[in-house]
């Protein structure tokens, strides 16, 4: 009876399963013949193209002087399932050696488990080991079977100093990752700042490649095809550096406890002698397990350690700039050097009052006026400018003036191979015009130019760069951080050619500036700072600042003739640029053409490195400078 | 040793091609496991063998169960369906409280004095293709009637499976199915299935609005899981982003290749997850090719269609009823796992019977079998009484 009573049914059954069977055959057979990518992907499982980093390019002195290398550290790694085979390790051993707990062992094994499949790939043990501890634990190796350890390297910089400059290197961000159109890859380390990310291209050398066989465990069991499709990486070049190290770390111990910046300058090549960020820090800080912390805490430091003062920060020249109000003068023919002007210790330009900052007798020419750094002279100077040139109205000179200004580098880039630098600003007729209207403004508006104040503002580096130029007579060469670049396998080297710049100032007009810049130091306001048989030469600067004190500041060069080095100091908050920026930059001078600093001359260099300004910045103690990186010798 | 397997084979009654089919499955299932519990047993810190000894009992023991239930007479289910059945619904409803939590879900119960775990809807699902073959039998004389037979027959199914759904959703899904197909064959009238199915279809329309047009935040528990699935299915399908385990478990299909035999030497255990259990049957695809894959397919169908000869052959209603309604329910799960397994369906929970790896799977599956080979082992009997 139930034979009627289902037959017809249980045939539908039987259909709909045969037909699924059926269905899902087809698709096996999809999977398996028709369609390539999950074989593709198979192999992904066991063959695995591993990238292989070059080492990264060293970075020396003009001397040869190793300053950034890379240090070997090793993570210690282990592979539970080897250690597991081998029914354990000594812990106690490891606990000893590693200094830590048997807890600590226990919870980084737990902390391995949030990796998939972690009990047969290597998980780091122990990160960023010393060479003298990793080679304590080599010794009992034997005693840790699936431990090993795997080289790394790290930026290490022996002589702790131009922490800004040189840079530093991180990992690679988002942006440039789009932008490295496929090179880079998440994790990969690039230079950050300074010269490391400048020169990435040279120091970061090139990636090579390495094909491997992976057994079903995760375990590398050698290369595939004999090594035929691998790429060896390339080393990174090196890079010479025109910093005179010894100078940089002395310039960077004189401006200890102040912040300020020291630009020196090879005025015949450009080159970057020393280039002080104050306060600095230890650039071994950024590297390493410890980056990520002490970029936090030096990010939040009051005193900026992060800064690059030398070519970001600007502060109106003050004094500094009379050279060259003296120079367009003498170019536009509307004095000559011998050009007098009573003072009176007051300058009323129409109403508005400029004091003299010293009484002294009324200069009677050029020289005398640099050397007392008389301000109503440069204020009447300034005005011959203006005023005297035949022909032309206040405001065609004006442009003029601006023009020769630019012309040694203000108001402009100087175009130095770090990553950021800012204009500072000499103001053009159109910013007058604007704010004035056209042909509302006159000399005694915009008098304060004439002495180096108001709306003129100069980095560090520009300040050091116009006395390059004056004493090279009319010429600069863009300064730069680089002599040469080295290929560390053959040895060839390669220079870049830097520009040539021409100020707008006839060579003659320079003799009798640089004569006065001489009186300066020899007689003048920086005779402080002079120097037994060297012939230094520069300005001081006294830059009113609305903050709080004055900022002390000093630029010049020595030796007078054949002129070895420009320098400018800047320490902010400093006062009288004959306080603290002429000795600086005297004893650095000094330092750096005799090498030793003269007796009579030692109770001001420890009067400089014992000065300590940081009660002015609302600060008691420097904390980054505090901050140090345990180092291994 | 031949006289030994010869007499062992003549205490086994029913379908002899049903063993069969049973002993060629507990061997794949043997060899997959072995194979494909090597990274569970290191993680578990056991020995490698230690998986393969506990299939083993777990086969030898689903065989003797087997033996056990296919020598009790088959008439005598019916009331045990029925008793299983009111058993089943109070232990559903324990498990949704206070059962043991497997990834989210509250599926497990731990019998307090044996201490085995076992997943409730398993006994559920039993009790309840049973319970229909039961109902399906007593209410031959007025099938057709709406009042008296669909909704006294369909209401069990529907509480049953509401109260699986919550935590297994696909179980529940395909307990419905198979009720319904059961119901097809117990000869419910067509209109009435028709309705059924209408009414399904726009509840499930509902279920799937419901889903993925409230936000992400008001979804409770398992809701999550569900849409995920889902989505993974329709939406990442055959692309780069697809769901890791439906990725491996596509690699290890095309390593199978076609004939390539490579028995124990699977490299996507290691890759898997639940390679031993939801996904052993990828795993037998990668060491036994297509061939091995299609011969696990034309077991299950050989199955089935011993399942409905058994039905023909069956004097009684209830038996007939019985036996093809566990057969579906077995075969569907199978096919529903497979497909799974190839992607054809978005991943369920869903075990392949007799082959995966599982304590309670096999416990209620051999119960399965060994009650369908009651039935021919009945029908064998009456065969040779009628003869004799």
């Amino acid at each position: 009876m139930s034979k009627d009573l289902f037959r017809n049914r249980y045939q539908v059954i039987r259909i709909i399963n045969v037909r699924f069977a059926l269905i899902f055959l087809m698709r096996l057979f999809y999977l398996q013949v028709i369609s390539t990518k999950y074989v593709a992907l198979a192999n992904n499982n066991a063959i695995k193209e591993l990238d292989v980093y070059p080492t990264r390019g060293m970075i020396y002195d003009r001397k040869g002087e190793l300053i950034v290398f890379n240090e070997a550290i090793y993570d210690l790694m282990v592979t539970p399932y080897e250690t597991k085979k081998a029914k354990g390790f000594d812990t106690l051993k490891m606990c000893e050696l590693l200094g830590i707990t048997k807890e600590d062992i226990l919870a980084r094994f737990e902390g391995m488990k949030k990796q998939k499949g972690y009990v047969r790939i290597p998980n780091v043990f122990a990160k960023q080991l010393s060479l003298k501890d990793y080679s304590r634990l080599q010794e009992y190796m034997y005693l840790f079977p699936g431990f090993y350890g795997q080289v790394r390297t790290i930026r290490k910089y022996p002589h702790r100093v131009a922490a800004t400059i040189l840079g530093d290197i991180g990992e690679v961000d988002d942006k440039q990752i789009a932008k490295s159109m496929g090179y880079y890859k998440p994790g990969d380390y690039v230079g950050k700042s300074g010269v490391e990310k400048v020169y990435e291209k040279e120091l970061g050398g090139k990636r090579g490649k390495k094909f491997s066989f992976f057994d079903v465990n995760g375990r590398d069991v050698g290369s595939f095809g004999a090594g035929e499709f691998d790429t060896l990486p390339i080393s990174g070049d090196n890079v010479i550096a025109t910093l005179n190290i010894k100078l940089q770390e002395y310039a960077e111990k004189l401006m200890q406890n102040k912040k300020g910046s020291v630009v020196a300058i090879e005025p015949a090549t450009g080159e970057i002698l020393a280039l002080v960020s104050s306060p600095g820090y230890d650039p071994n800080l950024l590297c390493g397990a410890v980056r990520g912390k002490n970029f936090n805490a030096l990010l939040t430091d009051s005193l900026l350690p992060l800064y690059s003062r030398p070519t970001l920060a600007t502060y109106p020249p003050g004094s500094s700039f009379k050279p060259i109000v003296a120079l367009i003068a003498l170019q536009e023919g509307v004095q000559g050097v011998d050009y007098g002007y009573p003072c009176n210790q007051a300058y009323n330009a129409s109403g508005v009052i400029v004091h003299c900052s010293h009484p002294h007798p009324s200069p009677t020419n050029l020289q005398y006026a640099l050397a007392q750094s008389c301000n109503p002279y440069f204020c009447q100077t300034f005005r011959n400018s203006l005023e005297k040139n035949a022909g032309m109205t206040t405001a065609q000179s004006y442009d003029k003036w601006v023009k020769i200004c630019n012309s040694f580098g203000l108001g402009m880039k100087t175009g130095i191979d770090l990553p950021s630098e800012v204009r500072g600003n000499i103001p053009t007729v159109k910013y007058f015009n604007k704010i004035y209207g056209e042909g509302r403004w006159k000399f005694a508006t915009i008098i304060s130019l004439g002495i180096g104040q108001g709306e003129v503002l100069t980095t560090p580096l520009q300040m050091a760069n116009i006395f390059a130029c004056i004493s090279n007579k009319g010429y600069w060469i863009t300064p730069h951080i680089v002599k040469k670049i080295t290929d560390p396998v053959t040895n060839k080297d390669v220079t870049h050619e830097y520009e040539k710049h021409i100020a707008l100032i006839d060579k003659l007009h320079f003799e009798p500036v640089i004569e006065g810049l001489f009186q300066v130091v020899e007689s003048g306001t920086a005779k402080a700072a002079r120097v037994e048989g060297i012939t230094l030469c520069g300005k001081t600067g006294t830059a009113q600042n609305p903050h709080g004190d004055n900022h002390s500041m000093f630029a010049g060069f020595a030796p007078k003739d054949d002129t070895k080095i420009a320098i400018a100091v800047v320490v902010e908050n400093g006062g009288y640029g004959s306080t603290y920026a002429a000795p600086i930059a005297s004893l650095l001078v000094e330092k750096y053409l005799n090498d030793t600093i003269s007796a009579k001359r030692l109770e001001m260099e420890k009067r400089m490195i014992e000065t300590n300004l940081l009660s002015k910045y609302g600060v008691k103690t420097n904390k980054s400078a505090g901050m140090s990186v345990e180092t291994e010798e | 040793m031949n006289k030994v397997i010869n007499t062992g084979w003549e205490y086994l009654r029913g379908d002899k091609m049903i063993w069969m089919i049973v002993i060629f499955l507990f061997i794949f299932s043997m060899l997959a496991v072995y194979s494909a519990t090597g990274t569970l047993a290191y993680k578990m810190q056991v020995g490698n063998e230690k998986y393969l000894m506990k299939q083993i009992v777990m086969a030898l023991g689903g065989v003797l169960l087997m033996f056990v239930t296919h020598m009790i007479d088959y008439k005598y289910y019916s009331r045990i369906a029925q008793l299983l059945w009111f058993i089943s619904i109070p232990l559903l409803v324990y498990t949704m409280f206070f059962g043991t939590e497997l990834n989210d879900a509250n599926r497990w119960i731990t019998l307090p004095v044996l201490g085995l775990t076992f997943q409730t809807s398993d006994l559920a699902k039993l009790a309840l293709i049973m319970y229909l073959a039961r109902q399906l039998s007593l209410k031959q004389d007025q099938i057709t009637d709406f009042k008296e037979a669909f909704i006294p027959i369909l209401l069990p199914i529907i509480l049953t499976c509401l109260l699986i759904a919550p935590e297994n959703l696909s179980t529940a899904a395909i307990l419905f199915c198979t009720s319904v197909f059961v119901m097809f064959i117990g000869r419910i009238a067509l209109k009435h299935i028709a309705m059924l199915f209408g009414v399904s279809v726009i509840v499930g329309a509902i279920f799937l609005a419901f889903l993925f047009l409230l936000p992400d935040t008001m979804l409770k528990g398992r809701m999550h899981t569900w849409k995920n699935r889902i989505e993974n299915f329709t939406q990442h399908h055959d692309s780069d982003d697809e769901d890791y385990q439906v990725q491996q478990a596509k690699i290890a299909i095309a390593k199978g290749g076609l004939f390539k035999l490579n028995p124990g030497g699977s490299d996507q255990r290691n890759f898997l997850p639940q390679a031993y259990n939801d996904f052993i049957y990828v795993i037998i695809i990668e060491e036994y090719g297509l061939i091995g894959g299609a011969g696990i397919v034309f077991m299950y169908l050989f199955f089935l269609y011993r399942c409905i000869r058994i039905v023909i052959k069956a004097p009684k209603a209830f038996g007939a009823l019985l036996a093809v309604g566990l057969g579906i329910a077995l075969v569907t799960q199978a096919m529903i796992n497979m497909a799974v397994a190839v992607n054809l369906l978005p991943v369920t929970g869903v075990t392949l019977p007799l082959v995966s790896m599982g304590g309670s799977s096999v416990i209620f599956t051999s119960v399965a079998f060994g009650i369908i080979l009651s039935v021919s082992r009945n029908i064998e009997e009456e065969k040779t009484l009628e003869t004799a």
